[in-house]
């Protein structure tokens, strides 16, 4: 892409001035990156390309031949690269959230998860294709397949289970220390438990619960939350000397309750002052009361088939129980509620704090509201004490819109739009909030989650929509996240995973990025090569060894050069090669220098008919080498050997032109070879002949120079017909 | 996805190319010590450096030493441990570890121009050989300075991925196309003998990427390349190399891999299957690491054994020479795996 510098008033930096699109209302400024390329104006050129990843090669060339005014260290052009990786685009919540070197963890561990799903995938449509039988038992399973993929991936984004280190733990901690939340993870979990895990359908609500429990520190970082609310009081506790009487602690209390956070509202009820063993005598009234609540809460009769360890309640596996339970249960609470004890609790905080207990655990939706902040606190407060049977996503969508009504949340953040989007059974909504706010990693992997059991998901996502080019939104998102990998010099090896999964574009793209990649380490060609055996794509890796074996022949490492081109079994080049070396064997005949290209000889094994052009070389060595023994010694045998390689040489019809005259002019000294000629007649009439050819082709245009001197021809001539003469007289 | 007990993997946040255990003779009270080269290529040329650390915290190094360019070998011996680099240069540390007494070897003109992949300890001098088809032999000056002493210079005409000794005064090496070559430095540094090896899915000539040497049997090397090839070459037979694995090779067994085996080792931990005759003519079992992620025992004759298949590419294998049957591995997805052969280590793993 040329394009033309402007003159650059004066300043000479600014290359092309950049204009807002007219069609758009506010353009924002552009991004302004000063290049020092070092090169004076005036600057005549600028081409600008990519180079791997987030790199941008510009390269400035100044005007050629430019009066150059003897000043030859002036730099004539120069190449740039220009990182651009700076500035996040979507997913930047996910990124401030999670480092770079932990995404990439992720990256790397979904890969396996990723391409088993695929391969199960096509083999079930393989056997359905095959069968032609309705496969229904398959795919009856199949959302457990995806839900193993989803658990696996779910992994990777941490447990928030698990206590960060074995710790002591201080009794008085309200929260327990955990590993951080992400929001990924709270994104992950919300689709797993919507749209796969069909063994938690009929306990949709208390799931919900429990993922509340895990993530409600992620919903709000400004307003106030149930955990914030907790974390406040925790920090204030160490201070507290009568902590009944601080309204924060019976706040906190009601909060937690109303999450159905049963462990930690029974554990912060025993913090009360009537508990301590020097105010029990005259407390005890007040400290039953507090205790039947304690044990009210946790008891507290919960639809689910278990809990995890540390959680409070009562499990009952069906509904019938479940009702029975509850009623049990109510009734109970409502006992309590009208009991005459409230009279002798002295107490006033007390009294107030644990009626509230007992109002949220009737479902007194004033209380409910009262002490949830968030929308999804109440909404979840809701299923815990006035609809526990809610079931469909009809029924909770109305639920969360009039709960938003009650506690309208002015941020908003991608956990709470994604749980709209959910509970609107709006699979667009969903995705849309998945790409805007955790990153392209998420939507690539969640597409399987969406369309597990979800006939129009499944549709949507992979209809082919001309709109796109010709691909489905499943494929597009892939590409994006392709791109992604292939941006980062370490994660570019796992984007030819999510490539090949895309039917359309991937294949293309892919061939593209392996080209792409830098040639310049051998290690790193190796694995380009690796991939594209796996992918069968042998034009490509061909063309790679050929882009290598260039480099390397380029940058004076003819023997990687050699071996590259013979692995791409490139022979056009390896006789281009051969030509290169016959040029620098021609221009020094007579130094030692073959002992340079003997490597290379050796490196060619004795295979040399696979070298193209290059077995000439092999003979032209020996002949060298010979010589150099009959010139040193002077011994007969190796000058008589050395006389017959050359016949040899000149009799084989592989030998190019251009040898002719240096072979001879190598061997003046040797046709001049005292007292008895070694060449007879008959070859001293082949050489002849070949000198005749040699100057009828003088006379083409495509002849070439062996700069040797001008008199090496008359020289040869010279020799050889002294050497006719001789051996006319030898001969008998 | 869950790995076994035996097998731990630790993420280290960059690219690891290479690991090696470190001799422990120092008795250090963390533990066993690694080496390990990473590479982080979002900090462009100060992205390269030597971690030292504990096998019991790889998230901490206890010693980093930046090397100019991305390491391509890396080497422990008694008194030092070794690194090469993408630029040329050779850096040595004192087994004491501390980073300022590091001496280095310019890359450059007047040592090696580009990769030096062929590194290894013989006693007292360290051999590198380059890409650029040079060997040095590299030895202390007697004042504390390093001198590195030219061997021979291809220039160009081949290249030098791998280099072992076999004796203070013999060594060999291996490369792309030119086989495995044998050096005596009695005879005038050069080379005495050459192999171009025997390679696997028909090519004449493959790479070859590590050398292995048995420190009782000197005439063994061990080759590991390009195609899952892995050969012997016996010095008294040097025109018959031995296959051991590689694709479709007559005499080899299934292949244990069909991509490139980066590392071989001769593991003293593997008990050769047949006792009796193995004093005599049969090749020793050899550990090997691979492109496609196979850490596997091969043996003559016999099927491989495998230790790991992973994601990913195993770029790099070492043995414990104290403990052999501990092994450490980096893995291409910036991590390092430690694995534990044997039960009796299972008791000692839990603790660290």
């Amino acid at each position: 892409m040329p394009g033309m510098p402007t003159d650059g008033g004066g300043g000479g930096g600014a290359i092309v001035p950049f204009r807002g699109e007219p069609d758009q209302g506010t353009p924002s400024p552009p991004a302004v990156r000063p290049i020092r390329h070092g090169v004076a104006p005036p600057i005549f050129r600028v081409y600008i390309s990519w180079s791997s990843g987030n790199l941008l090669q510009v390269a400035c060339l100044r005007p050629p031949n430019s009066e150059g005014r003897g000043r030859s260290e002036e730099v004539a052009g120069s190449v740039v690269e220009v990182n651009l990786s700076c500035g996040g685009s979507g997913g930047a919540e996910v990124e401030e959230e999670i480092d770079e070197a932990e995404m990439r963890r992720i990256e790397y561990g979904s890969v396996p998860a990723f391409a088993l799903l695929q391969s199960r995938k096509n083999a079930l449509a393989d056997a359905a294709a095959m069968s032609r039988l309705s496969s229904v038992p398959d795919y009856a399973d199949w959302w457990q397949y995806v839900l193993e993929y989803s658990k696996a991936v779910g992994n990777l984004l941490g447990s928030p289970d698990s206590p960060l280190a074995f710790m002591i733990e201080d009794p008085k901690t309200i929260l327990k220390v955990r590993e951080k939340p992400t929001n990924l993870k709270a994104a992950w979990e919300l689709l797993e438990i919507f749209y796969v895990d069909k063994q938690l359908q009929s306990w949709l609500p208390e799931r919900l619960v429990d993922w509340l429990a895990d993530f409600d520190s992620l919903l709000s970082g400004t307003e106030s939350t149930v955990y914030s609310k907790l974390s406040n009081f925790q920090k204030k506790l160490i201070n507290l000397q009568i902590i009944e009487d601080d309204p924060d602690y019976w706040n906190g209390l009601s909060a937690a309750l109303s999450v159905g956070w049963l462990d930690i509202v029974v554990n912060m009820l025993r913090f009360h002052g009537s508990y301590q063993l020097d105010q029990m005598d005259n407390r005890e009234t007040e400290n039953g009361l507090v205790e039947a609540v304690a044990v009210l809460v946790s008891t507290m009769p919960r639809l689910r088939p278990n809990l995890p360890t540390g959680k409070l309640g009562q499990c009952c596996k069906t509904r019938p129980d479940f009702v029975k339970a509850w009623e049990k249960w109510r009734g109970q609470v409502t006992k309590l509620e009208c009991s005459a004890f409230w009279i002798q609790c002295g107490h006033q905080k007390t009294r107030d704090g644990l009626k509230t207990l007992l109002h949220i655990m009737m479902g007194n939706i004033k209380e409910l509201t009262a002490s949830t902040s968030h929308w999804l606190e109440l909404f979840a407060s809701h299923f815990l004490y006035i609809r526990p049977f809610t079931v469909g996503f009809e029924g909770m969508h109305h639920l969360a819109q009039k709960c938003i009504q009650l506690k309208p949340s002015s941020g908003t953040n991608g956990l709470t739009g994604l749980v709209i989007g959910v509970l609107s059974e709006n699979p667009e909504v969903v995705l849309a909030e998945c790409t805007k706010n955790f990153g392209p990693w998420l939507v690539t992997h969640a597409m399987e989650l969406l369309t597990a059991d979800n006939d129009y998901a499944d549709t949507m996502l992979h209809e082919e929509r001309p709109n796109l080019g010709g691909i489905s939104i499943d494929e597009l998102h892939r590409l994006v996240y392709a791109q992604v990998l292939c941006s980062h010099s370490l994660t570019w090896q796992i984007a030819p995973t999510y490539l090949s999964s895309c039917l359309n574009q991937g294949l293309g793209l892919l061939e593209i990025l392996l080209l792409k990649q830098p040639i310049q380490d051998n290690r790193l060609v190796l694995k380009t090569l690796e991939i594209c055996r796996l992918y069968e794509l042998d034009d490509v890796s061909t063309n790679i060894m050929k882009i290598a074996g260039i480099y390397h022949w380029k940058h004076g490492r003819k023997g990687a050069g050699v071996y590259w081109f013979q692995q791409a079994h490139d022979k056009v080049r390896l006789d281009r090669i051969a030509q290169q070396l016959f040029e620098r064997i021609g221009k020094s005949v007579t130094d030692d220098s073959f002992k340079q290209w003997e490597g290379l000889l050796e490196l060619l094994g004795p295979d040399i008919g696979s070298a193209g052009g290059l077995e000439f070389l092999h003979r032209y060595r020996d002949f060298k080498k010979s010589l150099q023994q009959a010139l040193d010694g002077r011994s007969g045998e190796a000058a008589r050997q050395t006389a017959d390689f050359l016949i040899q040489l000149m009799r084989n019809p592989s030998t190019p032109q251009r040898f002719w005259l240096p072979l001879l002019h190598d061997s003046v000294e040797l046709l001049n070879c005292k007292p008895r000629p070694l060449i007879n007649v008959a070859e001293t009439t082949l050489l002849l002949n070949k000198l005749q050819e040699l100057s009828l082709a003088k006379l083409r245009p495509d002849f070439s120079n062996n700069h040797l001197p001008s008199h090496a021809l008359s020289s040869v001539r010279l020799a050889l017909a002294s050497n006719l003469a001789r051996a006319i007289l030898e001969d008998p | 996805m869950a790995d076994s007990p035996l097998f731990r993997r630790h993420p280290l946040a960059s690219s690891v190319d290479l690991v090696r255990w470190l001799p422990s003779s120092t008795a250090s009270p963390s533990g066993r010590l690694l080496a390990a080269a990473v590479h982080d290529p979002s900090l462009g040329s100060a992205g390269s450096s030597i971690h030292l650390f504990p096998l019991s915290d790889t998230t901490s190094p206890l010693a980093s030493l930046p090397l100019p360019s991305r390491a391509t070998a890396l080497r422990s011996s008694p008194a030092a441990l070794a690194a090469a680099t993408s630029s040329g240069s050779l850096h040595l540390l004192p087994s004491s570890f501390e980073c300022d007494a590091a001496v280095a070897v310019p890359g450059g003109a007047g040592f090696h121009v580009g990769p030096v992949r062929g590194l290894d300890c013989g006693g007292e001098e360290w051999v590198t050989a380059g890409e650029d088809g040079r060997v040095h032999v590299v030895g202390g000056g007697g004042d504390g300075r390093v001198v590195a002493r030219r061997v021979w210079d291809g220039k160009g005409m081949s290249g030098y991925e791998a280099a072992r000794w076999a004796s203070p005064a013999e060594f060999a090496t291996g490369g792309a196309g030119c086989g495995v070559q044998w050096w005596d430095r009695r005879k005038g540094d050069g080379v005495v003998a050459q192999c171009s090896g025997i390679w696997g899915r028909g090519i004449v000539t493959g790479m070859v990427h590590s050398i292995d040497i048995n420190p009782s049997r000197k005439h063994i090397c061990v080759v590991g390349g390009s195609s899952g090839t892995i050969f012997a070459w016996d010095l008294r037979w040097p025109q018959q190399p031995i296959p051991l694995s590689g694709v479709g090779l007559n005499g080899t067994t299934e292949p244990v891999c069909e991509s490139e085996v980066w590392e071989v080792l001769f593991d003293p931990y593997t008990q050769s299957s047949d006792i009796i005759t193995s004093a005599s003519s049969k090749i020793l079992p050899v550990m090997m690491c691979s492109e496609d992620g196979i850490l596997a025992v091969v043996e003559q004759d016999e099927r491989p054994l495998e230790l790991l298949a992973e994601a990913c590419a195993i770029n790099s294998f070492d043995i414990d020479p104290q403990n052999p049957s501990d092994v450490v591995c980096a893995l291409e997805w910036e991590s390092i795996g430690v694995l534990s052969r044997g039960r009796d280590t299972m008791a000692e793993d839990d603790n660290c």
